[in-house]
């Protein structure tokens, strides 16, 4: 979130609050051992372990938005490995414990390769089948020594501390749980797990955006694997015996709940969730059935009147607690947009110039062809208007244009380059940003963060920093903070930058889309009836923005039916009806043109003057 | 070669089930939009109602097997009542909340009929058919000349009558359907009832081929689930192709792999998924648009 430099010192309290209860959190997890009983130690142990398991999972299905069945396989594979090595070949527990993370996250790479294709229940089916696979095998290998399972697997060595003690081994596992959940907090809020966010709530916006989708899920499941693997190589540690039963579908959805129980959206809930969920088991664990029948219908209960999980009780009170104050929520106002800075034009393009060249596209839907043959040229520093009935195939250019559709003929060339069949994040990167006719913005992320995912302008691999530079992830995000919070006041947008988009009046919204398109720092803008749902006063608002961009060096190409906007914009506009450009010119031209006449009103129309304002009755309404 | 066609035999029963299994997924998914993993447990619950009136109440099989499907029909309906806040919503809400309920149901099972499982005798006694020397277990043939009555009925069902062709546009689109006049919540609970009522009839099959316990739904769930991908979710064509497909890999690699048999099944499951993401039929989905 971003926080303007004079933050009130009534916000600062929460934070102060917050790291306060950090530490007394510390200090309380630092003295549990000594209220526990051996076996309460040993519940404790197990509970830290789900939890981290947890969190991986948390990665991968809350914050990447990817289904992962299979986290208990890389349990597995984790805990396997290590066995393996230590017992079989002899290795010392910890160079076997980093050969078992660097084969969890191998086979994190394999199962998460399926999510570059499929998703949603497909994804599901598909993880949870290779996890039945891996199990199967577990049980099955003479490697693994199958049912039997493996055992006599060593206490880690640790400078002589004795970890075969439950009790030292609590602060082991502690250590590496507070390790992986602030490595994981750190990227959900920086860039990496911002962009996985946004990927999660909205692909296509997100891949128009600059995202690398596949990398970004591939890394989502890898991280997941990791965080499995090391809750494996600790049960193997702990233990020091492992068989096939633990590692089961039964405790694959026994994760699953907790995560969602928890709250998979945070982190901390995952913790909390996981914890939450395996006292409660050990508590029930004699009454079987009974616990198992309790167990089930807190689920179904937790899934049905509380799906935000237990992290999002609080708020729901809060908010009821408001409503039965009364207070209407915020008074954050809309402030006037600061026109940006005047350029010529950015850098390597003259004006004038052909900027991006679209010719004899064609796009076919089954029997349909959207678009026909169609060629344009837009000029470097103009604004071009596309007018057109209904389904004549403007947005389907675009589509074509930002590469979410590949063409079927024809060819882009953008700045001189041939840029057809590219993938929309690639696009994006060639300086093209775009807005889209149904809003589509990042609904769970901040105003401030949808502003981000689309400032970061960093590849995919970039990421390998946070491996060895957090500082440098840490120092670079603070820089984007900073131009976010300068381009919200720009665009008078300052004031919800904590809020989320969903909550704010739509007017705002397209404004924010708007912002969040120019944040990419494009050379070419493409906006898609950005007008639509505008009333007048935001519509002349709209008007002075988009000369602004243009002013500031970006070109811009706009889509839209209110043809008073478009006549007074645009310098000029292209006609497309059924897939063909049918008129071409500045705008007193194409009005008067008879095919133009025709195609908004039919044969009959008597091609007169007056007639053009006519087009303006068919404005869309969604 | 006729070990060859043994495999292929064996392999197709046991794909008739798996059809029948992911018949009830898709129709389930194809009315009412909800990813229903509480399939195979609802599938444990038809085998034991099935095996109790079979078993216990010594009713003739042909008896029995209707009136678990009516019992288990109207299990059916209790549990999409509780489940009707996720009609629709995000899957892994879905995916847990009807894991959820299979919990609940196994935990009953367990409850009423105790963990241990139980045997259930063939109801067929005839002497296996033979076919130019390959074995034909007159059960079998049973199963799947029930499946296919089954499945047919279903198909006339949805095609031909005035209640089937309603719920196919609420699986449309659930508030055009609600504005020409359909119960969209009645709908929904009788397309859940008859999904639950095929998984009975899965059940209440499986039972003499195997063994009736509290867990048997966990893997006929699983690969019924993959059928109904690998065919295309919610496509009845598709059901029957991707369940006798499961069934016939599942059945080649036991013999060609023994123990590995579900390792092999579902790695070409997975491969055969990233080939074709929408399966065999393409995807009919409830639209979402």
């Amino acid at each position: 979130m971003s926080r303007s430099p004079s933050l009130p010192a009534a916000l600062r309290a929460p934070q102060a609050a917050r790291a306060g209860g950090l530490v007394l959190l510390a200090v309380l997890a630092w003295l549990l051992p000594y209220q526990l009983n051996v076996y309460w130690i040993s519940v404790a142990d197990i509970a830290i372990l789900f939890a981290l398991l947890a969190v991986g999972m948390g990665l991968v299905m809350g914050v990447a938005g990817q289904v992962n069945l299979a986290q208990i396989a890389f349990f597995g594979v984790g805990a396997y490995t290590t066995a393996i090595l230590t017992t079989r070949d002899g290795y010392g527990f910890w160079t076997a414990a980093v050969l078992a993370m660097i084969a969890t996250a191998l086979a994190g790479a394999v199962v998460g390769t399926p999510a570059l294709r499929v998703q949603s229940h497909y994804l599901g089916i598909v993880t949870l089948g290779l996890a039945v696979a891996f199990i199967d095998w577990i049980t099955n290998a003479p490697v693994t020594n199958g049912d039997s399972g493996i055992s006599g697997i060593p206490a880690p060595p640790l400078l002589g501390i004795n970890l075969s003690s439950q009790y030292l081994y609590y602060y082991l596992e502690l250590i590496v749980l507070a390790g992986g959940l602030a490595f994981g907090l750190f990227i959900v809020h920086t860039p990496l797990g911002r962009r996985m966010r946004a990927m999660r709530d909205d692909p296509l916006a997100a891949s128009a955006a600059g995202t690398e989708i596949r990398p970004l899920r591939m890394i989502a499941f890898v991280l997941a694997s990791v965080y499995g693997g090391a809750a494996g190589v600790l049960y193997a540690g702990m233990i020091g015996y492992i068989a096939p039963e633990t590692f089961s579908i039964a405790d694959m959805f026994l994760l699953l709940a907790m995560v969602i129980i928890g709250g998979r959206r945070s982190l901390a809930g995952c913790v909390i969730g996981a914890v939450v969920l395996t006292v409660v088991q050990q508590q029930l664990i004699n009454l079987a059935a009974y616990a198992q029948l309790g167990y089930g219908l807190v689920v179904v209960a937790v899934v049905v009147f509380a799906p935000a999980g237990l992290v999002g009780i609080p708020g729901r009170f809060r908010s009821l607690y408001r409503r039965w104050r009364g207070s209407t929520g915020t008074s954050a106002v809309l402030e006037a947009f600061r026109p940006l800075p005047v350029a010529p034009a950015a850098a390597g393009v003259t004006p004038g110039e052909p900027l991006l060249e679209v010719s004899h596209l064609v796009r076919r839907f089954r029997g349909v062809t959207a678009l026909d043959d169609v060629s344009l040229t837009v000029r470097a520093g103009e604004i071009l208007g596309i007018v057109g009935p209904n389904g004549s195939g403007k947005t389907t250019l675009f589509n074509v244009i930002s590469g979410f559709y590949r063409p079927h003929g024809g060819a882009i060339t953008l700045n001189g380059r041939p840029a057809s069949g590219m993938r929309p994040s690639q696009v994006s990167r060639l300086g093209v940003a775009r807005t889209f006719q149904h809003l589509r913005l990042f609904g769970n992320l901040t105003v401030a963060d949808n502003m981000l995912v689309s400032l970061d302008r960093t590849r995919t691999w970039w990421s390998w920093r946070y491996l060895c530079w957090p500082f440098g992830i840490w120092r670079y995000d603070r820089a984007l903070k900073r131009r976010a919070a300068e381009l919200l006041a720009d665009f008078g947008l300052a004031q919800f930058a904590g809020m989320l988009p969903g909550t704010l009046p739509y007017g705002i919204q397209r404004r924010l889309e708007l912002a969040r398109a120019i944040a990419g720092a494009p050379r070419l803008l493409l906006l898609d009836e950005p007008a639509a749902g505008l009333n007048g006063e935001e519509r002349a608002q709209l008007a002075m923005i988009v000369r602004s961009i243009r002013d500031s060096g970006v070109t811009v190409v706009l889509i839209e039916h209110n043809m008073g906007l478009v006549m007074s914009l645009c310098e000029r506009i292209v006609v497309l009806d059924s897939g063909l450009v049918i008129a071409e010119g500045l705008p007193a031209q194409v009005s008067r043109d008879p095919a133009v006449l025709e195609a908004y009103l039919g044969k009959s129309a008597v091609p007169s003057p007056r007639a053009s304002k006519a087009p303006q009755a068919s404005e869309a309404s969604q | 070669m006729q070990s060859f066609f043994q495999t292929l035999v064996s392999g197709l029963s046991f794909g008739a089930l798996y059809a029948l299994v992911a018949l009830g997924f898709s129709l389930v998914y194809r009315t009412m939009g909800l990813v229903n993993f509480a399939h195979g447990a609802v599938l444990m619950i038809g085998a034991y109602v099935a095996s109790t009136f079979y078993l216990s109440a010594r009713l003739p099989f042909a008896v029995a097997v209707p009136a678990a499907m009516a019992v288990t029909g109207a299990v059916g309906l209790v549990i999409e009542r509780v489940l009707r806040p996720l009609e629709n919503k995000d899957f892994d809400l879905m995916l847990i909340g009807t894991i959820g309920a299979g919990t609940v149901l196994q935990a009953a099972a367990i409850l009423i009929w105790s963990s241990a499982g139980r045997g259930v005798s063939s109801p067929v006694q005839t002497a296996p058919f033979d076919v130019g020397g390959v074995r034909i277990p007159a059960y079998n043939v049973v199963v799947i000349a029930v499946t296919a009555v089954a499945m047919a009925a279903l198909t006339l069902f949805l095609q031909r009558t005035k209640r089937g062709t309603a719920m196919q546009a609420v699986a449309m689109d659930h508030e055009a359907a609600t504005a020409v006049g359909i119960h969209v919540g009645r709908s929904n609970a009788i397309s859940f009832a008859i999904g639950a009522a095929l998984a009975a009839l899965a059940g209440a099959l499986v039972g003499p081929m195997l063994y009736v316990s509290p867990t048997m739904g966990d893997s006929l769930g699983i690969q019924g689930f993959a059928a109904a991908i690998l065919g295309g979710f919610g496509s009845i064509p598709g059901a029957i192709v991707g369940g006798l497909g499961i069934g016939v890999i599942g059945s080649f690699a036991a013999q060609s792999f023994q123990g590995y048999s579900d390792l092999v099944t579902f790695v070409v499951f997975t491969v055969l998924v990233m080939i074709r993401p929408t399966g065999i039929f393409g995807e009919r989905t409830v639209n979402r648009a």
